[in-house]
This record gives structure tokens, C-alpha cells and sequence, in this order.
């Protein structure tokens, strides 16, 4: 029986709706159009607005804007910089280290307590876990308190009950970075305790067990079994507190000021006071670039040390 | 007669119940006046106003917003209240009213004050005041608010000062010249004391607080076209000659090496709490601060002076101060933003605050600065000079804040570092 003319269009017509949704489901990037478009605008868009006013003479404090090469020119030319990228260096070092070490050492503990079913376990992980959520302000106006060398300061009281010397927590420029080190690490250590909580919990309990019947030391096990399995998780790790590291500006500004002198002026600070205190739109901008580029090469670096997927796998 | 007191009574409560329900939808947090009220004006203010931390002045400008509201139907003031960090809001704000997007009306801090003034984005302000009003201005508040064109860009409400607070009781007589202080600090290590305390750390007060000492001898920051000339001829060694002596009071024990991390006024007020100091250079409005903080017989041992000078003729004191700006084009916005200025801040307010006039008609106006210590600031007001207003002022700033940095804790040579405060200050500066 010949198909009606009506039943035709119907049929030709659920065909086209199909072959569109179907066109859609093998199209990955129309699902991603929307999420594209949101992270177009809010992250893209400022990154190529910064690369633009970089190259400006962009300034807060007004006047005709016009393209220019001077703020990299400046910024080459500029005497402080190699000082501030060493201070932003030590820093970062610092800081990285001290919070994958005390990260790695309290989850360690968390995990050992968990297994032998202490008690306070979890009140350990809160506690740990209450520094990362105090802002970055608050953080270095509670280690400012801590390290004020006045007579009433915290720490150099307690050190002088103990008759120790007291120490210039904040005014020797050697020192006042450690100080500032020590406030990071102290704000940032839960986070990397929470990565690497995690991956502990992942570890085949059975490795550990092997280990134990071939009759290996708890340093070995750590050394051969435990490490090995976190080093996915230790690179990620980095790559996060690092950048995170060097975005670090606000502690610093409440802790030490970046001072004294430039001891604690890192890239980021120096960034926010070039545009918030010298109103350089432009030099900050080229600053902000500078910044992107590091992140970007150290994030590519470790991410070069992850562990490949085989094509079997 | 039972029923008329009830009746009394009931229409007492009632009103009460009104009157604050009108006082409550007249002022909120960020609103004064009704929120249907068709024209709008956005304010934005720092602590001075009715958010202040002190509910007593917080209640006494809930009351002056409240009626100047009432004298002006038809209108509410958006309030937008602006954090601690005074630079970066400034320098926000900046921005903003240059995209359009400011406040109609705003406070604005005097040594920023040029900024805005170049920028050209306030609206003069001269036909809301009078001629004689306008001369009655101290002169450096008066010339920080006039623009090339002769004309008032903002109107400057309140200033401060910079004086020697002292113990008398350890401290006995006023040190007069840089030698005294120095001889009178190392004497009051003896009674148990930590010396002199002055601003030392990364921020605007160590600048300004030290500045005074360059002043005194006749130093120049900037020309008369804004060049920045600090480290050239005579300048040069006036302004070493003040780094010295600030070195010297490290060196010597006179002050402590923690001078370099004082990065807060409130450092001297807790340092004279805890009895641990007996001299400090600090800001007029703290005798207000210690009056509050200590007890009243430790309260009455503490006195100021003017700040020591190289020789006892030689003196100056840096002055500050908050002015009222108006942004928007909009001719009645600007009269009302004038109107703020001139009924709330100016006279009353400073009343109110006990924060210093900027004309000598309103310190006669007002009980509260007729008090022998506010004539004492009045006439230190004499050798009063404020931060110059050019462009390259906050990179001078941040340049002087890190050679301070750097002589105290003894990284570089005062030469050295100014050298290398003139190198970044005249990079800037091409760079204008």
C-alpha cells in the first residue's frame, strides 16, 4: 500500500530529528559549546584583555591609551626584578617543600591512626584541615601577632621563659622570609594532606602485606611501596601549590608588607603593588604575563614526570 | 479618666513604636533615607560615617545623615562602605570613575587627591561654597584642593598631624632637636624601656612620619612641575642627613631594630598599654586612642610635643586628612555630594569625631577644639606640610617605605639605597 503523503512528511520528518540528535551525540563539541563559552568569558577573556593592556602604556591614573613595547622594555630593564624572582623562587621552594613534607607526614599519621582504629582521627584531619580555610589576610595577621618581636611578642615571650635569645622574626630579611615560609606552609599543608590522604586510601592493602611476608622494614615499605604509589599524586600536588604558591600575595601583604626592604616582595606582590600602588595598568600587566608564563612552564615540568598510560591499558 | 490614660498611654507606645520604625527605614547598613525615594545618590565612605566601630560615633552620624536626608525629600544615599586597605580602594576607584562606573560621590584621601584631580574625572564644587569659607582654609589644605584652573575639586573636612607622645614620668622635658631624642630614648632603656618607636615598615605611615625630618630642613620631594628632585643637590643631603638619623637611633640602641615591621599606628598604643615604651611619634587622633585604652592615672602621665628637629628652629610635621569628592555629572548629585560635605563632615563631623578642621573659623565654632590639647595640635598645624600632590607621589612613597627597609636592618648604605630609590622613582616617572 502506498505510504500517504501525510505519513511521508512524518516519517521524513522524525528522520531529520534523529540524524540531528544523532549528529549531536557524535559531536562532542556542541556539549562542551556551553562550558566553553562560560570559561571563554571568565578566564580567556581577562587573559587576552591582560596580554592587550601589556602591550599599552595602560594606567590608572588616566590619559590617552596607545600600543607600545615600553612596559617590556621597562620590565627587562628594570634592576629588581632578578631580586624579587629569587625572593619568589625561595619562596615557592620553600613553601612547596614544607607543605608536601608535613602534608605527606600528617597523612601518613592519619592513615597509621585510622588503622590501628585510634581514637581523635578525625578531630586530627579537622583541626588540620581549619588553617586552609582561614583567609589568606587572617593567616598573616595571626603569624604577625605570633612573630612581633615587641616585648609582649608570642613567640619570642615564650622563648624568653625558656631563656632563649629572642629572635627578629620579622625585621632580619634572612629571617623574615623563613617566618613568611613557615605562615604558608602552616595555611597550605591540609590541602596537600588531603591529596595525599586520598591516595593512601588507594594503595593495595595487599602490597603492604607481601611486603611484611617477604619480611621488608617500615622504612621500605615506605621507601619502595608507599612513594612509589603516591608520586602520581605528589606531581599533581605540586603543580597545584605551586601555582597556588606563587599567586600568594595576601599573607604577605598582611604579615610582612614585602618588607623589610624587598626581602619578602615576591612576583605576586610586586605585581599588586606595581598596579594598585605605582598605577601601572601596562607594568603589571607584563608582570601578570611573566607570572602565567612561569606557572605555565613549571606545570608542564612536573606534568612531564607523570606517569604515562600505556596504549594497552 | 481611666480610659483617657489608656488611651495616652496606647498612643505614646504607638508613636514610639513609629518613630522608630521611621528612625529604623531611614538608615540601614547601606541606605539613608527611604527606599522608594526616586533620585539616588551612591556614597562611598571609609569608616567615618554611620558604620564606624565606635557605636557612639556611629550613633552620632546615623543622626546627621538622618537629618540632612530629611532636609533633602525625594532622596536616598546608597552607601558603599570601603575596606582597610585605603590604596588599593583608592586605586580602584579610580579606575572605576574613569570607566563611569564610580560612585556620584566619594571620600577620597588627600595624598591621592592629584590623581583624581588629573584624571579630570571630579566636578568642581565652587558654587556650593563661599569665597570666604574657602579662604579660611588652612593654605596646604587649600592648595591641595584646587585645581590649574583655580577652581575646588574636592572639599578637605578633616586633617591630622604627627607629634612625640611622651611619658613624663620617664621622659620628663620635651626633646627638642634629634639629639635629644636620641640621649632621652637611650635614658629610658634604663627604666626597663625599648626606646623610641617610630613607623618603619612597608607602608604609606613610615613615609609620611619621616618625611617631617626632611622637611624640617627645607627638603623638596618634587619641583614645580612634579619632577621628582629628592636625591639631586641640596636635596640629596638633607634627605641622607634624615635617613642617618633614623639609622642612627637603630644603630645607636635608641630605637628598636623592630621599628623595621611597624607597619600600624595601633603598635604605639599597644606598646604604651603594655608599658614598654615611653616615647613615640604618632598621630594626633591617638591622644583620643590613649585616653580610651589606658587607665586614667596612667592616661595623665602621657603628653605630646612637636615633633624633634635637627635644631629647634627646624620643624615640620606631615599632615593628612580626608576630602569629599563628587563624581557625577549630574549638577544636582554634585550639590547634594556637596551638601554631605558641608552639613555632615565639615564642623560637625570633626566634632564628632574630635578629628582636627581644616579652617580656623571651625575650631572656634566648636567646645570640643577648644580643649588646651587640640589648641596645642591647631597651632602645631603651623609647621604643618602635606605630602606634595603630583602623580609620582605614591611611587616616591613606595620607594622611600623600602630604602627604609633596607638602611634599618643594614642591607644597604643610605647612599645605596637612595641611589636606588632615585633609579626606580625616575623609571616611573619617564614612564608617566
Amino acid at each position: 500500500m502506498a505510504m500517504s503523503e501525510a505519513a511521508l512528511a512524518r516519517r521524513n520528518e522524525g528522520g531529520s530529528r534523529s540524524s540531528i540528535w544523532r549528529r549531536l551525540e557524535e559531536n562532542p563539541f556542541s556539549w562542551l559549546l556551553p562550558v566553553a563559552i562560560l570559561l571563554g568569558i571568565f578566564y580567556l577573556y581577562p587573559i587576552f584583555d591582560v596580554l592587550r593592556l601589556a602591550f599599552t602604556n595602560a594606567s590608572l591614573r588616566g590619559g590617552e591609551e596607545h600600543y607600545t613595547f615600553n612596559s617590556f622594555v621597562a620590565l627587562i630593564a628594570n634592576p629588581v626584578l632578578p631580586d624579587i624572582l629569587w625572593t619568589t623562587f625561595i619562596f615557592t621552594a620553600g613553601s612547596v617543600l614544607g607543605q608536601q613534607l608535613f602534608g605527606l607526614g600528617i597523612a601518613v599519621l592519619v592513615m597509621r591512626g585510622e588503622r590501628r582504629r585510634l581514637y581523635g582521627m578525625t578531630a586530627l584531619r579537622t583541626i588540620v584541615l581549619i588553617a586552609w580555610v582561614i583567609p589568606g589576610i587572617a593567616n598573616g595577621l595571626i603569624w604577625q601577632m605570633l612573630f612581633s618581636e615587641a616585648p609582649f611578642g608570642a613567640m619570642n615571650s615564650v622563648l624568653r621563659m625558656l631563656h632563649i635569645a629572642p629572635v627578629a622574626w620579622l625585621s632580619d630579611p634572612g629571617i623574615a622570609m623563613i617566618s613568611a615560609i613557615i605562615s604558608n606552609v602552616w595555611r597550605g599543608t591540609a590541602f596537600s594532606m588531603i591529596v595525599l590522604y586520598a591516595a593512601l586510601k588507594v594503595i593495595d592493602v595487599t602490597l603492604y602485606e607481601a611486603a611484611s611476608v617477604d619480611g621488608a622494614s617500615g622504612w621500605q615499605k615506605f621507601r619502595y611501596i608507599t612513594l612509589p604509589q603516591l608520586r602520581p599524586a605528589i606531581l599533581v600536588n605540586s603543580i597545584l601549590i605551586t601555582i597556588a604558591t606563587l599567586n600568594t600575595f595576601d599573607a604577605i601583604i598582611s604579615l610582612t608588607g614585602g618588607g623589610p626592604g624587598r626581602a619578602t616582595e615576591v612576583l605576586s606582590l610586586y605585581t599588586f603593588n606595581t598596579v594598585f600602588r605605582n598605577l601601572d595598568l601596562a607594568g603589571g600587566s607584563v608582570l601578570s604575563l611573566l607570572m602565567l608564563l612561569i606557572s605555565l612552564v613549571l606545570a608542564v615540568g612536573y606534568a612531564s614526570f607523570l606517569p604515562r598510560r600505556e596504549p594497552n591499558e | 479618666m481611666r480610659a483617657s490614660i489608656r488611651v495616652a498611654l496606647l498612643a505614646t507606645v504607638a508613636s514610639c513604636f513609629i518613630g522608630s520604625a521611621f528612625a529604623d527605614d531611614m538608615i540601614t547598613k547601606d541606605r539613608v533615607g527611604p527606599a522608594d525615594a526616586p533620585k539616588v545618590l551612591s556614597f562611598r565612605l571609609t569608616g567615618d560615617g554611620p558604620g564606624n566601630t565606635d557605636p557612639a560615633v556611629a550613633e552620632g552620624y546615623q543622626k546627621l545623615f538622618v537629618d540632612f536626608i530629611q532636609k533633602h525629600p525625594g532622596w536616598q544615599i546608597k552607601l558603599e562602605r570601603m575596606s582597610d586597605n585605603i590604596g588599593q580602594e583608592q586605586a580602584r576607584m579610580l579606575e572605576q570613575t574613569k570607566s563611569g562606573s564610580g560612585p556620584d560621590c566619594a571620600a577620597v584621601d588627600s595624598f591621592v587627591l592629584a590623581l583624581f584631580m588629573n584624571a579630570g574625572v571630579l566636578k568642581p564644587l565652587n558654587e556650593y561654597f563661599s569665597d570666604d569659607e574657602i579662604a579660611d582654609l588652612f593654605p596646604f589644605v587649600r592648595s591641595g584642593i584646587t585645581g590649574k584652573d583655580g577652581k575646588i575639586y574636592a572639599w578637605w573636612w578633616d586633617t591630622d598631624l604627627r607629634v612625640l607622645y611622651r611619658n613624663k614620668e620617664i621622659v620628663a622635658d620635651a626633646p627638642q632637636t634629634w639629639d635629644e631624642l636620641k640621649a632621652a630614648a637611650i635614658a629610658s632603656k634604663d627604666k626597663g624601656m625599648e626606646g623610641v618607636l617610630v613607623n618603619g615598615g612597608r607602608w604609606e605611615g613610615t613615609t609620611f612620619d619621616w618625611l617631617a625630618n626632611f622637611w624640617a630642613q627645607g627638603g623638596s620631594l618634587v619641583d614645580d612641575s612634579g619632577k621628582p628632585i629628592f636625591a639631586e643637590g641640596e636635596n640629596r643631603a638633607k634627605f641622607l642627613k634624615a635617613v642617618n638619623y633614623f639609622k642612627d637611633l637603630v644603630d645607636s640602641g635608641a630605637a628598636p631594630k623592630r621599628i623595621a615591621t611597624i607597619v600600624n599606628y595601633d603598635e604605639f598604643n599597644a606598646a604604651a598599654a603594655a608599658g614598654t615604651t615611653a616615647l613615640f611619634i604618632g598621630g594626633n587622633w591617638q591622644l583620643a586612642q590613649l585616653k580610651s585604652t589606658l587607665e586614667p592615672e596612667e592616661f595623665a602621665k602621657w603628653t605630646f610635643s612637636a615633633i624633634p628637629g635637627p635644631t629647634k628652629d627646624e620643624r615640620s610635621t606631615g599632615t593628612g586628612g580626608w576630602t569629599i569628592g563628587a563624581f557625577s555629572s549630574d549638577p544636582e548629585k554634585v550639590a547634594m555630594c556637596a551638601g554631605i560635605a558641608k552639613e555632615i563632615y565639615s564642623g560637625a563631623g570633626n566634632a564628632l569625631q574630635q578629628q582636627l578642621p581644616t579652617s580656623k573659623a571651625l575650631f572656634g565654632k566648636y567646645d570640643v577644639f577648644k580643649s588646651d590639647a587640640n589648641k596645642a595640635f591647631a597651632a602645631a598645624l603651623v609647621d604643618g606640610q602635606a605630602r606634595p600632590g603630583v602623580p609620582i607621589y605614591p611611587e616616591i612613597s613606595n620607594q622611600i617605605q623600602v630604602m627604609m627597609g633596607d638602611v634599618l636592618t643594614g642591607a644597604k648604605t643610605p647612599e645605596q639605597a637612595l641611589d636606588a630609590a632615585n633609579a626606580a622613582v625616575q623609571a616611573a616617572y619617564a614612564r608617566l
